[in-house]
């Protein structure tokens, strides 16, 4: 099964998510609570920007989740998981096999696809740290950063949710 | 005394000997030594007061020249000498103070020995002789007492102070030095002589000549007359003093109370800035609050909202690839093997092989897991709805706590800027509590000292009173003994004397007195001219006191400024010189007495063009020489107003930090 077992961070991309966890900008607040809230939104991020990464090994940094939190979260990284599957053209460009991949295979574990989806977990990481953390030094600074990179999501998608509302009646239709 | 001439050697700037004549003309009396400030006018003002009494205001005491110490080597020597030339009483004496430095071997500059005092003269036949070194303190002592010396030799920065200190509770050293300038001194001397306190004064030492012998009473009076007078003349002292804190703490009241009033605003302004302060943390504290809130909307719910756009084009994809079909969520094959095992449905209807139930069952594993993902398709499509749901209004909701975090900015840096403003104007002012707190602190010793004033006062009254009585007791005893008798007659002579000395001083000092204060106030009016009068108390005090008003200046609240403390300064200096030229041609005078000459540092820049014009004309009138240090700006307005009384001008030419020159002009 998926997200059943430990998942580290390593090397450029541990130091990032340490930091995006551990920086208190403010003296107070971090950006992210726990390095799984960033394993929930870096995948999603990586994709939506197109930005996949190679697993770094420069440093020999780690940072990890443990196991019981990824069951307990699994649910939710199965949903970006299918999300990902059926929307990565590039790594799959048959229809078909991306709908087999997030339904049929996500149970088997390959590897292959799952190094895919860590590619944009690791690619996610990369933006996160560079819109919210790069040239920040106030902590006022940390808030633009995160306003102006919500605004600029806003700006690409105009994220409108009765359309995807509309797409989910069919399904219970 | 004039001022002939004066030579520097290596003193502070004035790096070699430096020399400076004075000019001694009575008619064209005026000196002026133009420098730019900084350039040294100050330290060579202050050669004068070191040559003659070996004091300076220096901060740094090292007064040789820098220039000169650098290029020493360790274990090397150098004097520095001043040397001036003065006229007193007719005979020409030279005053020379030097004092040695050594370099140590860390290239420490420090005293080598103590400082080297000599005073020299030139007698009638043209030989020259040394003042024994014992006595050269005391001939200084004679030709200018130091208590007086710096009304001679002052400088207009500590003017104010000397303005008020003319004004208020003056010593009784500084009222004996005027007395002795204004030719009292002669009989100052007498009356100590005869019956000062202590017992070196003939009246004392008689007191202490009687012979008791056998007679036990005697003995007694005589200690008893002993012990009172002690006691009387240690409650004089100590009345003295208390007197002097008194004047010292009335001023300190009299500026603390204009500073307080002053300052009051900055009560208010203090309280002021600490609401501000307050209200400071409370936005910082708030915007921290909303930036958690904000950081954990972001972390609960950014993922879901930023999957929209994912969630959309997926369940596109599944439309277009007709997968969004009809499967039934969380069932697979083996439930509808188990149900067609148990023989019922779901809902209760009874299933058996090959019924339409049966069939429909059967049909279903197509759309079901595993033959079909249906199902899955269908919980994904569900959970897209429950997530899209879930966060509809998430970035409006962050917008708006942004806009929060936003004008908490805008709040705090209107607070900041208020805040800053206010700090600006509280550093410019006094604490007004801690003034307030200064001034109870000296009130509260006036009336300590007053209390202790009536005590000491009342035991004065009991002492004088059982002093007479036992003197008069052992008058009428000393008959019994011969050699008392004689000490009884010699001290009543003395007593005598002593009081129609006293009589007739009182009467020549009183006179003495109201003639200074009318010349004195009638120079002020001349320099000042401002509806002001000054008198002059029992201890020369000076009180001013506002035309057509007669209020003592111990409860007056005029605000003297700096250009009324000059003309106050100027007026008794001025009023005393002129006083001592009178009585120097008087044959009637009492003592001999010298004019001196007025050595001033910057003493125009406090006064407005029109003033200066007045003080520069009566000044040279009343004094026998002026010599006054000046920068280049007040140097021109000397020169319009003096001009004709101007016989010699120097200049100093600053060539380093550390290094001055001297030159005459024209």
């Amino acid at each position: 099964m998926l997200f059943t077992h430990d998942y580290s961070f390593k090397g450029a991309h541990a130091e990032k998510v340490k930091a995006l966890v551990g920086h208190k900008f403010d003296k107070e607040h971090t950006l992210f609570e726990r390095n799984m809230d960033v394993y929930l939104m870096a995948p999603v991020v990586g994709f939506l920007y197109s930005r996949k990464a190679e697993l770094d090994k420069s440093k020999p940094s780690t940072t990890n989740i443990l196991a019981e939190i990824m069951i307990k979260y699994q649910k939710e990284l199965t949903f970006t998981y299918r999300l990902v599957m059926l929307l990565d053209k590039e790594y799959e460009p048959d229809t078909e096999k991306r709908i087999n991949k997030a339904f049929r295979d996500y149970a088997k574990e390959d590897t292959k696809d799952l190094e895919e989806y860590d590619s944009y977990v690791r690619g996610g990481v990369d933006v996160l740290y560079e819109k919210l953390m790069k040239d920040a030094t106030q902590a006022d600074d940390y808030i633009r950063n995160l306003y102006e990179f919500m605004a600029d999501f806003e700006d690409r998608y105009s994220q409108n949710s009765d359309e995807i509302m509309d797409l989910c009646k069919l399904a219970r239709e | 005394m004039l001022l002939k001439s004066i030579k520097v050697k290596d003193f502070r700037q004035f790096k070699g000997e430096q020399y400076v004549s004075f000019s001694t003309d009575p008619e064209r009396n005026v000196t002026i030594i133009q420098g730019d400030n900084g350039a040294g006018k100050t330290s060579f003002a202050q050669a004068f007061r070191w040559c003659l009494y070996g004091e300076t205001d220096f901060s740094n005491k090292t007064l040789l020249s820098m220039a000169v110490s650098d290029q020493m080597l360790p274990g090397d020597e150098k004097d520095v000498q001043v040397e001036i030339c003065l006229v007193h009483n007719d005979i020409e004496y030279t005053v020379t103070r030097r004092q040695r430095y050594k370099k140590d071997t860390a290239n420490r500059i420090s005293n080598s020995g103590r400082n080297k005092f000599v005073i020299s003269y030139k007698k009638s036949d043209g030989n020259t002789e040394y003042v024994p070194e014992l006595e050269t303190e005391l001939k200084m002592k004679e030709i200018l007492p130091a208590d007086l010396s710096r009304y001679f030799f002052f400088d207009g920065e500590h003017i104010d102070h000397m303005g008020k200190e003319i004004r208020n509770g003056r010593s009784s050293d500084f009222a004996d030095a005027v007395r002795s300038l204004l030719g009292l001194n002669a009989f100052i001397a007498t009356l100590n002589h005869l019956k000062g306190n202590g017992k070196n004064s003939v009246i004392g030492r008689y007191n202490e000549s009687y012979n008791a012998g056998a007679d036990e009473t005697l003995s007694q009076l005589i200690k008893n007359i002993n012990s009172y007078n002690e006691r009387i003349s240690a409650i004089d002292k100590r009345l003295n003093e208390l007197e002097q804190q008194d004047a010292f703490a009335n001023d300190k009241c009299q500026q603390l109370r204009l500073r307080i009033e002053k300052n009051q605003d900055s009560k208010e302004l203090a309280e002021e800035r600490n609401k501000l302060e307050k209200e400071l943390a409370g936005l910082e504290v708030t915007k921290k609050e909303k930036t958690g809130l904000l950081l954990k909307n972001f972390n609960a719910h950014a993922p879901r909202y930023f999957s929209k756009k994912m969630m959309k084009d997926a369940l596109e994809l599944l439309k277009s690839a007709e997968q969004l079909d009809k499967g039934i969520p969380d069932v697979t094959a083996k439930t509808i093997d188990y149900l067609l095992a148990r023989g019922y449905c779901l809902c209760g209807h009874k299933i058996e092989i090959g019924d339409d139930a049966f069939n429909a069952l059967n049909k279903l594993r197509d759309f079901i897991p595993p033959k079909s993902i249906g199902s899955l398709i269908s919980d994904f499509s569900s959970s897209c709805q429950e997530k899209t749901a879930s966060t509809s209004s998430f970035f409006d909701n962050f917008q708006d706590i942004i806009k929060f975090i936003r004008e908490f900015d805008n709040n705090r840096n209107t607070l900041e800027d208020r805040l800053k403003k206010i700090k600006e104007r509280l550093l410019g002012m006094e604490n007004v509590g801690a003034l307030q707190q200064e001034l109870t602190n000296y009130e509260r010793d006036i009336r300590k000292n007053s209390d202790e004033r009536d005590n000491l006062n009342q035991e004065k009254g009991v002492a004088q009173s059982k002093l007479q009585s036992d003197e008069e007791k052992r008058s009428s005893l000393a008959i019994g003994d011969a050699n008392n008798r004689k000490i009884e007659t010699y001290r009543a002579y003395a007593e005598y004397m002593y009081n129609t000395l006293k009589q007739e001083y009182d009467i020549k000092e009183t006179e003495t007195r109201e003639q200074l204060a009318k010349t004195v106030n009638t120079i002020f009016k001349k320099i000042y001219n401002g509806g002001f009068s000054l008198s002059l108390d029992a201890k020369y005090n000076i009180i001013l006191t506002a035309d057509g008003r007669s209020k003592a200046n111990d409860d007056d609240n005029i605000e003297t400024s700096t250009a009324q403390s000059i003309s106050i300064i100027f007026a008794f200096i001025a009023g005393v010189i002129k006083m001592a030229k009178e009585n120097q041609g008087s044959d009637e005078r009492l003592a001999q007495t010298e004019p001196y000459p007025l050595v001033m540092d910057a003493p125009l820049s406090a006064f407005d063009e029109k003033r200066i014009d007045t003080v520069c004309d009566v000044l040279p009138k009343i004094a026998e020489q002026i010599i006054i240090f000046i920068n280049p700006k007040d140097g021109k307005l000397a020169e319009d107003n003096l001009g004709l009384r101007i016989a010699k001008r120097y200049t100093f030419t600053k060539k380093t930090e550390f290094e001055t020159d001297l030159m005459e002009v024209g």
